[in-house]
């Protein structure tokens, strides 16, 4: 049951998580996000197995864009002919902003646990041979992608090793952050440069593994089961009950 | 889409959008510490940033698809990687692709001067902006500061993305490491001339 997430199909979950997202978008009332949201947090606790603490620190961000979206929406959205709850110097607010602007920055909320449920629970590879198998993507894209998803480590390697270099010639770091982002211009024409160079060895290699896109068989098989159905329903069940909201909030 | 793309071709676009999408990640991080404080006009100005792989992987490989792969790409390394929004970024990654790629397709494929990409990376940005009225609800906000933020994800995506992608395209061509690709073929071909 605590694996129930992790072992759905990628491309299944990527689909629902799409679906709840997109249906999202059509509400404006504070109750569906936040229905949703706690729904979402239900599902991820009883059937994976979360980090929570990572979680937590993974939501951090969101909070603050959606506090961001709660006084921007309070400060410029339509005024609209509701209650005025109170003023703050020349600002009105009524009670139609004040809705709004919980349901905005809810609705960030909302987002953003979905698709922290994705991330948490996903398998970047098996995510790939999912699309591969499920989705007909092509092949010689998907190996290119895991290829040069393997290439991360590398170039963080390389990275490194470019800084080590900029130090030893003289443009040390700075203690400033800003300085730092500044400075990583001068990283990244060479560290692209690089980059280059490996991509055309890395093809010239696939090609000589026949890599060039005839159809292939699969080691590790992405299979659709029926409990990927049954998690899609939870989803759905999830999403329709938080959009029920509308009739009685 | 792939047919007629070279392997390496292909290569070098997933690099490109593996590279970019930790610099996207980056950025983005960064631009939410400042959405915090500021609201969503916080990111509009730097917009650009996100589209800038469409416009140097469109450059330097000149074929169809070459702007919306890399940027659906890149969205989705930021996903893979763990702590980004999440999926919906790799859609709002097709849709930006899918707005600079309508600029070069205008042009068929053809040219790719400096005002060509600027208008892809502006192609980005309008179409990042309706996706965007849509999804968070910007239909709810002020006309005025609708009308702001637009202008300046449009401008913001035309200089950072149209001038900024071009002159790293630019930047890489001269190291020669770029030698079989379009843009070094396109390049000889000017000197013929």
């Amino acid at each position: 049951m605590r694996r129930l997430l992790h072992e759905m199909n990628p491309c299944i979950k990527f689909l629902a998580v799409t679906v709840c997202i997109l249906t999202l978008a059509f509400f404006f009332n504070p109750w569906t996000p936040l229905l949703f949201f706690a729904g979402v947090v239900l599902l991820q606790l009883l059937f994976s197995q979360t980090n929570w603490k990572l979680w937590s620190l993974a939501m951090l961000p969101f909070l603050i864009g959606a506090f961001g979206y709660f006084w921007t929406t309070l400060v410029f959205g339509e005024p609209g002919d509701g209650l005025v709850l109170w003023t703050i110097g020349k600002l009105d607010i009524t009670t139609q902003q004040w809705e709004l602007a919980w349901s905005l920055s809810l609705r960030v909320l909302a987002f953003s646990s979905i698709s922290l449920l994705f991330a948490f629970t996903t398998d970047p590879v098996r995510f790939i041979q999912s699309l591969m198998q499920q989705w007909k993507l092509s092949p010689k894209l998907a190996f290119s992608v895991l290829i040069s998803y393997q290439f991360l480590p590398v170039l963080k390697t390389e990275f490194e090793q470019l800084q080590q270099a900029h130090r030893i010639r003289g443009p040390g770091s700075s203690p400033s952050a800003f300085k730092r982002i500044t400075a990583l211009r001068r990283l990244l024409i060479p560290l692209l440069a690089g980059a280059v160079r490996k991509a055309e060895r890395a093809a010239f290699a696939m090609e000589a593994r026949a890599f060039t896109g005839e159809a292939r068989t699969h080691y590790t098989e992405v299979k659709l089961t029926r409990k990927d159905f049954v998690l899609f329903s939870l989803f759905s069940l999830v999403l329709s009950v938080s959009g029920s909201a509308v009739f009685w909030a | 889409m792939l047919k007629g793309w070279k392997l390496k071709e292909i290569v070098l676009m997933s690099l490109f959008g593996v590279v970019f999408g930790i610099v996207y990640l980056l950025f983005l991080h960064i631009g939410n510490l400042w959405a915090g404080i500021i609201g969503p006009l916080a990111y509009e100005w730097m917009f650009g940033i996100w589209f800038i792989v469409s416009i140097i992987s469109m450059y330097i490989i000149r074929k169809p698809g070459a702007a919306l792969l890399p940027e659906t790409l890149a969205a989705a390394i930021e996903v893979m990687l763990g702590n980004a929004i999440g999926p919906r970024l790799i859609l709002s990654g097709i849709i930006q692709g899918l707005g600079a790629e309508a600029a070069f397709a205008l042009t068929r494929y053809r040219h790719f001067h400096l005002a060509i990409l600027m208008l892809a990376g502006a192609g980005a940005g309008i179409f990042s902006f309706v996706y965007g009225y849509f999804l968070s609800g910007y239909a709810a906000l002020d006309p005025s500061f609708v009308a702001l933020m637009f202008t300046l994800r449009v401008l913001s995506g035309a200089i950072i993305a149209g001038i900024g992608g071009k002159y790293i395209a630019d930047s890489l061509l001269a190291t020669g490491s770029l030698r079989g690709y379009a843009i070094a073929k396109a390049e000889k071909s000017d000197v013929r001339a």
